[in-house]
C-alpha cells in the first residue's frame, strides 16, 4: 500500500518539511522531489505573488484519486505533496512533491503524470497578484479569453 | 428537487454570488440544470466553452441524472501548481 501525504496550506512550504525523512523502505533506489516556485512573470505580467484559491474539499478527492490511479500504474512506495493555499510570493514554493520508488523511471514517470493530470482536475486557481507600477492588466483577464479558449473535458481525462 | 450550485474563481465574480440554490424537476439531468443556470446568470454563458462541472466533486458528464441535494460546482479551467 502507497503512504501518502497531502497538505492544503496556507502556510509556507518550511525546508525541514522538505528535507524532512523520507519513509524508509530498503528496497527503494529513487527518491524524487520537485518543487514549484512563482515566478516573477506570468505571461507578460510582472506579478508580486500569486493568490492561489482552491475548492478544497473537491481537491483533496481528487488528489486521492489521482494517487489511487499513480498506484495502479507505478510501484510507487510513497507520495507526499503540499499545494500553498492564498498569498505566495514571488520566489516562494506553491506546490512540493516527493515520491519514493523503487526504480527512477518509474519515479519521474509517476510525477510528469501526476503533475500534468493534478493541473488538469484538481480545483486550484491562481490569481496573479501585479507589481503595483506595472499593473496595466486586469488581474483576471482570462475572463475576456472564453472565445478562444477550449478546455478538455476532466470527465474524460484518463 | 432542490440542488446547490457553487461557483469558483472568477466565475463567482460572473455570477455576483458564491452559491445559490436551485429547484429542478425530477429527472433533470446535467445539461438542462445548465440552460437553467446560464438563464439564471447570463455572464456565465458566455464561459460555456471553458466552464467545468462537477457534480458531488466528481467530474461528470453532461447527461448525468442529478438527485435531490447534489452540489454542483461550475469552474474555470484549474491552474495548480
Amino acid at each position: 500500500m502507497m503512504r501518502r501525504q497531502l497538505i492544503l496550506t496556507p502556510e509556507p512550504i518550511s525546508q525541514s518539511v522538505m528535507a524532512g525523512p523520507c519513509a524508509e523502505n530498503k528496497s527503494c533506489g529513487a527518491l524524487l522531489s520537485f518543487v514549484g516556485i512563482v515566478r516573477s512573470l506570468e505571461g507578460d505580467q510582472v506579478i508580486e505573488g500569486i493568490d492561489y484559491e482552491a475548492y478544497q474539499a473537491m481537491a483533496k478527492h481528487q488528489f486521492q484519486l489521482l494517487f489511487n490511479e499513480m498506484e495502479q500504474r507505478w510501484p510507487i512506495e510513497s507520495v507526499r505533496l503540499i499545494h500553498r493555499l492564498g498569498r505566495v510570493v514571488v520566489g516562494q514554493a506553491s506546490l512540493w512533491v516527493e515520491l519514493l520508488a523503487p526504480h527512477r523511471q518509474e519515479a519521474f514517470e509517476a510525477l510528469g503524470w501526476l503533475i500534468d493530470t493534478m493541473k488538469q482536475k484538481v480545483p486550484i486557481w491562481k490569481h496573479p497578484i501585479p507589481r503595483p507600477e506595472t499593473a496595466t492588466t486586469a488581474p483576471r483577464a482570462a475572463i475576456e479569453q472564453d472565445g478562444e479558449t477550449q478546455c478538455d473535458d476532466p470527465s474524460t481525462i484518463s | 428537487m432542490r440542488v446547490q450550485v457553487h461557483f469558483f474563481s472568477y466565475f463567482r465574480d460572473l455570477a455576483a454570488c458564491s452559491q445559490c440554490s436551485l429547484n429542478l424537476e425530477k429527472g433533470t439531468n446535467l445539461e438542462q440544470a445548465l440552460v437553467e443556470i446560464h438563464a439564471k446568470f447570463p455572464n456565465l454563458k458566455a464561459m460555456k466553452k471553458s466552464t467545468l462541472v462537477a457534480v458531488d466533486m466528481e467530474y461528470v458528464s453532461r447527461d448525468h441524472l442529478l438527485c435531490e441535494g447534489n452540489d454542483i460546482a461550475l469552474f474555470p479551467p484549474v491552474q495548480g501548481g
